[in-house]
């Protein structure tokens, strides 16, 4: 047993860190909050060139492709800094989903057409999976991919599809057999967003996000941007991302920095009901942080984390929402302003985790649906 | 970075799981309740005859030499199977602080019979005043000729009926302006004069006493440590004391998690396991959470420990957690369990009583995250 990172990872995390300070700006900040409004601005599409070029848009990729065929903890060890930094991109649809699932699914002309672009940052993908009746019960889903000559024909609706709007592709399960058990006839597509047919209508939610309603009419994608096996793709989009689930602290470690910082120059810091806080979320921290390890070491022994995903993500998201209460307590009567209020602490930034994670705790896998999952795959519980 | 166990960690797991549930079935755990001594000595000398009581004994005193997480991964099986005995007073709250603060001549007379497994001994730390912090010290021992005499009530005190010695933490000078001084740890034999011990009724029906100290005499050269400069020594002590729960916590956890989990796959109601029912799932879940948990962060203070890293920040946050998540595991392993897991003869209620004392030994949740809060400069 060995809680200590190797000499290696402690550089890396030591040039990343160099690199972050002395590239992130306030103007990037504020872009990167701004993500899903807006997309890239300049700043930070000048940032994820600069990641790009040094192999850290996607560093899990093997190097024939663009990366750096990085391991899952040096992966978390970037993606935790940078998080920390508060220079999340906007969409990284394309380094943790698109990319591994090609790797692993996709032909060799796929491989070459997208996989270098993505790890140099120049293109962006937007995730096409939910529809109003396809949430938790992704299988259910029913826009259909007809085949037709060279192309496939997509028609239907996809809803909280985040991204589409600045993406340049969108990562698309569509079903491709209607006859078929339901999870055995969805295929997976690479559809071009400035493809005529496809039309947008914003959803605005509130934690200032913008996610879209998308509407596919007669939508023509080339065959050759099938990925994988036709009526695969339930199954190609499970295994694929089985490593790839992860829930990096550093974002949650950076605001609790901040309100301990808060609370040290207020003098909040004899209050013993804010102390008692503030340890609690130290622990679940440390908890949650040392979750998120065992889940990338897992994976670097190519064990499928299936449930200590799942677990990491639970507990994150709910220290997530216990470190929100919290701050907004210890806040008080100023945890309800927003940022832009020149009264509101911290930048509003508590405020505005205490409507964020109300989304983090139902994307990516409610945390009900992930808790089946833990119980039937981490405990073999029956099947209700 | 690897979490995992070495082989040699692995095996000591398996030896002593398949150790305990062979030697000492949940019926005797039951029996020892109602037992006065409360342990069995003959479980006792077969531990020792494993080389366990010199786990974590340096070599050189007839121990084997092992880290004190090795020794961690033997309490997490101990905690399982609920043993109740002295080890846990015996090899951490005084082997530890003998091996680390002792002279020479103390460390030759108790550690290889420890090892040995022919010593049983407690710490008597805490008073009437039910604290952990150095002011709750109150009993005293005063210089007398070439002995100190104590005297005093200590309260919550372990095994003490038989304990062959005790380290009494008591106050050699008085109403000193910092609280922390003038605290002297003093090793007294069990059957000194002037000690008696009365049980204590315990939620747990576990052996801890009331240690009433009336003119008992010792010669100075039972201090251990230095004189009036105890309790960075109980500081120290207390570290891997509160780990030590944490381990033992942490086995019960999994216990009750495991036996949780095969009840909601057999008892079936309204014609299904009632493991199939996502309500008792989601619970499970969460208790598959908690264990991770207190997995993760005990093995996070012990590894400290053993490495000898500054460890205070790591200790606290692994007691105030597995304090609070063990309480909840043991809640909804209950909960699942239904009306069965409320009687005498189900093992589920010896392990939601014996949470209790774990939780409340060597500070609780809320003591411990006030030391965390100071840790980080709060």
């Amino acid at each position: 047993m060995d809680f200590s990172f190797t000499p290696e990872q402690e550089k890396f995390r030591q040039d990343i860190r160099e690199f972050l300070r002395r590239e992130v700006t306030e103007e990037l900040i504020q872009e990167a909050e701004l993500g899903s409004l807006i997309g890239m601005g300049p700043a930070m599409r000048a940032f994820y060139k600069k990641l790009g070029e040094k192999k850290w848009v996607c560093p899990s990729l093997p190097k024939e492709y663009g990366g750096l065929g990085a391991t899952h903890v040096e992966r978390l060890i970037l993606d935790e800094e940078i998080a920390y930094h508060r220079a999340i991109p906007p969409m990284m649809v394309g380094s943790q989903v698109v990319a591994p699932t090609l790797v692993i699914y996709g032909n060799e002309e796929l491989k070459q057409e997208f996989l270098p672009r993505i790890a140099r940052g120049e293109i962006e993908f937007a995730l096409g999976y939910t529809e109003p009746n396809a949430g938790s019960d992704l299988a259910n889903l029913s826009i259909r991919a007809d085949e037709k000559d060279d192309c496939f024909v997509i028609n239907g609706a996809k809803t909280f599809n985040t991204g589409c709007h600045f993406a340049d592709y969108v990562w698309l399960a569509a079903r491709t057999d209607f006859a078929s058990p339901k999870h055995r006839g969805i295929s997976l597509f690479i559809v071009d967003l400035k493809t005529p047919g496809i039309s947008l209508n914003p959803l605005y939610t509130m934690d200032s996000e913008r996610t879209n309603e998308v509407f596919y009419d007669d939508v023509k994608v080339p065959k050759k941007y099938l990925v994988g096996e036709k009526n695969k793709g339930f199954y190609h989009m499970a295994t694929a991302l089985a490593f790839e689930r992860n829930f990096p602290v550093g974002f949650l470690r950076r605001n609790y920095e901040d309100l301990m910082e808060y609370v040290k120059e207020t003098g909040k810091n004899t209050d013993p009901l804010a102390r008692q806080k503030l340890a609690q979320l130290k622990i679940e921290l440390e908890i949650a942080w040392s979750f998120s390890y065992q889940v990338a070491l897992l994976a670097d022994s190519e064990i499928v984390p299936e449930w200590q995903a799942p677990m990491v993500k639970i507990f994150g998201t709910e220290l997530m929402w216990h470190m929100a209460c919290a701050g907004l307590e210890i806040l008080g009567l100023y945890g309800q302003l927003q940022q832009g209020s020149k009264w509101a602490p911290l930048y509003g930034r508590f405020e505005y985790l205490y409507r964020y994670t109300r989304r983090r705790m139902i994307s990516a896998g409610t945390n009900e649906v992930l808790r089946n999952i833990i119980a039937l795959r981490g405990l073999s519980l029956p099947r209700g | 970075m690897d979490l995992s166990l070495s082989e040699e960690q692995e095996m000591l797991r398996k030896i002593a799981r398949d150790f305990f549930h062979n030697e000492f079935p949940k019926d005797r755990v039951r029996e020892m309740e109602e037992d006065e001594i409360g342990y069995s000595p003959e479980l006792w000398r077969k531990m020792a005859n494993l080389g366990w009581m010199g786990l974590p004994i340096p070599q050189e005193y007839g121990g084997m030499g092992n880290s004190f997480l090795d020794f961690t991964i033997l309490l997490e099986e101990f905690g399982r199977a609920l043993i109740p005995s002295p080890l846990v007073p015996t090899m951490v709250y005084c082997t530890i602080p003998i091996t680390k603060f002792g002279t020479e001549a103390q460390k030759e007379y108790f550690l290889p019979k420890i090892a040995a497994g022919e010593l049983t001994m407690t710490l008597a730390l805490t008073e009437p005043s039910a604290t952990f912090e150095p002011w709750g010290v109150k009993v005293k021992a005063m210089p007398d000729g070439e002995d100190y005499v104590i005297n005093g009530v200590k309260l919550f005190i372990p095994d003490a009926h038989v304990a062959d010695w005790i380290i009494c933490v008591a106050r050699s000078r008085e109403e000193l302006e910092d609280e922390k001084e003038g605290i002297s740890l003093f090793l007294v034999p069990g059957k000194t004069p002037g000690i008696s011990c009365t049980l204590l009724k315990t939620i747990a029906s576990d052996k801890q006493y009331e240690v009433t100290f009336e003119n008992a005499r010792v010669p100075k050269e039972n201090i251990l440590g230095e004189l009036g400069r105890g309790w960075p020594i109980v500081e120290d002590l207390m570290q891997y004391a509160a780990v030590s729960q944490c381990a033992l916590m942490l086995g019960g956890a999994q216990e009750v998690l495991d036996m949780t989990v095969s009840y909601a796959k057999e008892r079936v109601q309204f014609d299904r396991p009632i493991g199939s029912f996502q309500a008792i799932q989601h619970k499970c879940a969460n208790m598959l959470t908690d264990v991770a948990g207190i997995r993760s962060i005990t093995y996070m203070a012990a590894w400290k420990l053993s490495k000898g890293l500054p460890a205070a920040m790591e200790v606290s946050m692994a007691k105030a957690w597995c304090n609070e998540a063990y309480r909840r595991v043991c809640a909804e392993g209950h909960q699942v369990h239904g009306g069965v897991g409320l009687i005498r003869v189900h093992d589920m209620q010896l392990y939601y009583r014996r949470a209790k004392v774990a939780e409340l030994a060597m500070g609780d949740a809320d003591f411990h995250r006030e030391k965390v809060a100071q840790e980080l400069g709060l």
